[in-house]
């Protein structure tokens, strides 16, 4: 380290300073987000922009929450996540853990096509899938949004692989002791799959609030909406206020800020394990 | 003692399929059953109201001369060809850059990837306002290097090089964190060696990390080429396809078919249309990481 400190070149400097500069260029678009969002209407469009508000006011805020159901849509959201995370937890555990561990015929074909499915992209089976929902009188609904997420084949994958770097001693010690294979699932290997169930959690979570052309067509009333959707519209609807759209991206943004300051680490390892896009 | 082995294989083989039932349950719902009944309805006349009409292939012949599908193909293609170079190449330079220690580096590394937390529509609309014509931020700070205002997102020259400078700016982080892990697997003596062989930060960039790196850019690069090929809310958002339909891309012009116009088999078709094409990638993609595997 010291060595590194004390060639502290000039090219090093600069490298640093453009680092700096491109992660403030980075932030500059959420900063202008939050600056205009505190601007009475009237100086929101202005010749010469400023990003220090002259005067301050929450009226957009009012505005917004008085307008549009945002927590309606900030509560969908939370349920519909909460819902899709839970359900890819033990589901994908489950699955998982059976692929990795145990030995049953015709595992490796199964594991093959269930990997398969990742190669279908969500739009194939929005057309069929809005059918079935609306036959089944499940449109409109947040189980007609958290259902797909549970088929997203991805965490089965990252957990398989989890389980398979563990050591099969600790299972086969548990064996000999009499313990079902359901129980060394359940007691042994899930705790220590603690760190994998994290990540595919908070990435989980994140994909299914950010989901966006799904909910688009399966939600037609406005107390259904997610954020996301929601907010699309707000667009829409105050299309040249742009205080009030700016108050309600602020205000839909906040929860995702907090998730990233505590669970920073455990997304950008999901992210490293799956490599996926949502 | 023969008994013993036997049974236990069973109830293994119980215990697996137990496991593994509820995931195949939801698969089969939600994924396989509408990927077969996608097809099947791709091959019908089917509405909303009304009985579907079977027509054979003619959906996929009328998107053969359809002039609105073949150019939301080349708009599509456009849009990946102005994302994907600058989205690898930000995100590779971004990690190396970052992968340096110095003060502050967590946070610069979560300042450029926050906004890939972001939902779409956030992004739409920040956007939309920082290009507006008349106050948005970017032709005032344009117009300070002398440059005339532009309604970016108005003129069908400017729309979709506008849908791309957003994209890359709300998604680079998550290649930059893709990139930084396969950084961290090089050995620092290998850098190290290089420092005192004399080579300065660009060299050894070029000959130590672009070379090692590489499984992970091939694989960055087809994972980014399907997601761009996939593009949709940013184009909702930002212009609807508009205007007169220059920004309109393959998943935007299958929404509109299907779920404006409620042609659903039509759509379909579109749909398997998209389908081979990421196939098609996907296997490209399943050779290199077979390669990397070795």
């Amino acid at each position: 380290m010291s060595a590194v400190r004390r060639k502290m070149s000039w090219g090093r400097v600069f490298g640093t300073l453009l680092m700096y500069l491109i992660g403030i260029l980075w932030v500059l678009p959420v900063l202008w987000m939050v600056s205009t969002s505190l601007k009475p209407e009237s100086m929101i469009t202005q010749a010469v922009p400023r990003w220090i508000p002259e005067v301050f006011t929450l009226s957009n805020y009012q505005g917004v929450l008085e307008r549009a159901s945002l927590f309606k849509w900030l509560l969908n959201s939370v349920i519909v996540a909460v819902g899709a995370t839970v359900g890819v937890l033990i589901i994908d555990s489950m699955a998982g853990y059976a692929f990795a561990r145990v030995n049953f015929p015709g595992r490796d074909v199964l594991f093959m096509m269930v990997m398969a499915t990742l190669m279908v992209p969500a739009q194939v089976t929005m057309i069929p899938l809005f059918f079935m929902l609306n036959e089944a009188s499940l449109l409109n609904t947040h189980l007609a949004l958290i259902l797909p997420r549970l088929g997203v084949a991805i965490g089965v994958f990252m957990l398989r692989q989890f389980f398979l770097s563990l050591p099969q001693e600790l299972e086969e010690a548990a064996a000999i002791d009499g313990a079902s294979r359901y129980r060394v699932f359940a007691q042994l290997a899930l705790p220590l799959a603690k760190p994998a169930l994290s990540a595919l959690a908070i990435v989980t979570f994140v994909w299914a609030w950010n989901d966006f052309m799904w909910p688009l067509i399966a939600i037609s009333t406005q107390d259904m909406y997610t954020l996301p959707v929601g907010l699309s519209t707000l667009a829409g609807y105050y299309g040249r206020e742009y205080g009030i759209q700016m108050a309600g991206a602020v205000i839909a943004s906040l929860p995702v800020f907090l998730v990233f300051l505590v669970f920073q680490r455990q997304f950008i390892q999901g992210i490293a394990l799956t490599g996926l896009k949502g | 003692m023969k008994s013993f082995r036997f049974s236990k294989r069973t109830s293994d083989a119980i215990a697996g399929y137990v496991l593994l039932l509820p995931f195949l349950i939801v698969l089969v719902t939600v994924v396989l059953y509408p990927l077969i009944q996608g097809l099947y309805m791709s091959f019908h006349n089917w509405g909303i109201f009304g009985d579907p009409v079977y027509v054979g292939l003619d959906n996929y012949r009328q998107l053969w001369t359809d002039s609105n599908f073949r150019s939301s193909l080349w708009h599509t293609l456009y849009f990946v060809l102005l994302t994907t170079p600058p989205l690898v190449i930000l995100g590779l330079l971004l990690a190396a850059g970052l992968n340096y220690p110095f003060r502050g580096r967590t946070a610069v590394r979560g300042m450029i990837f926050f906004p890939y937390l972001l939902t779409v529509s956030i992004v739409g609309i920040v956007w939309r306002w920082m290009l507006q014509r008349n106050y948005g931020l970017v032709n005032y700070y344009l117009g300070k290097l002398g440059a005339a205002p532009v309604g970016w997102l108005a003129e069908a020259r400017t729309a979709m090089p506008s849908i791309a400078l957003a994209t890359i700016w709300w998604t680079v982080g998550f290649n930059l964190v893709v990139f930084l892990a396969a950084l961290q697997d090089i050995p620092e003596e290998l850098y190290e060696a290089a420092r005192i062989d004399g080579a300065g930060p660009v060299k050894s960039f070029l000959r130590i990390t672009v070379p090692l790196v590489r499984p992970t850019t091939m694989f960055v690069i087809i994972m980014q080429v399907i997601a761009s090929f996939q593009v949709f809310g940013q184009v909702f958002v930002m212009t609807g396809g508009g205007p007169y339909g220059s920004t309109r891309t393959v998943v935007q012009y299958l929404y509109e078919q299907g779920f404006r116009y409620f042609r659903m088999g039509y759509a379909s078709a579109i749909a398997y249309v998209l389908f081979f094409i990421m196939f098609v990638l996907t296997l490209i993609q399943w050779r290199i990481m077979g390669r990397r595997g070795q």
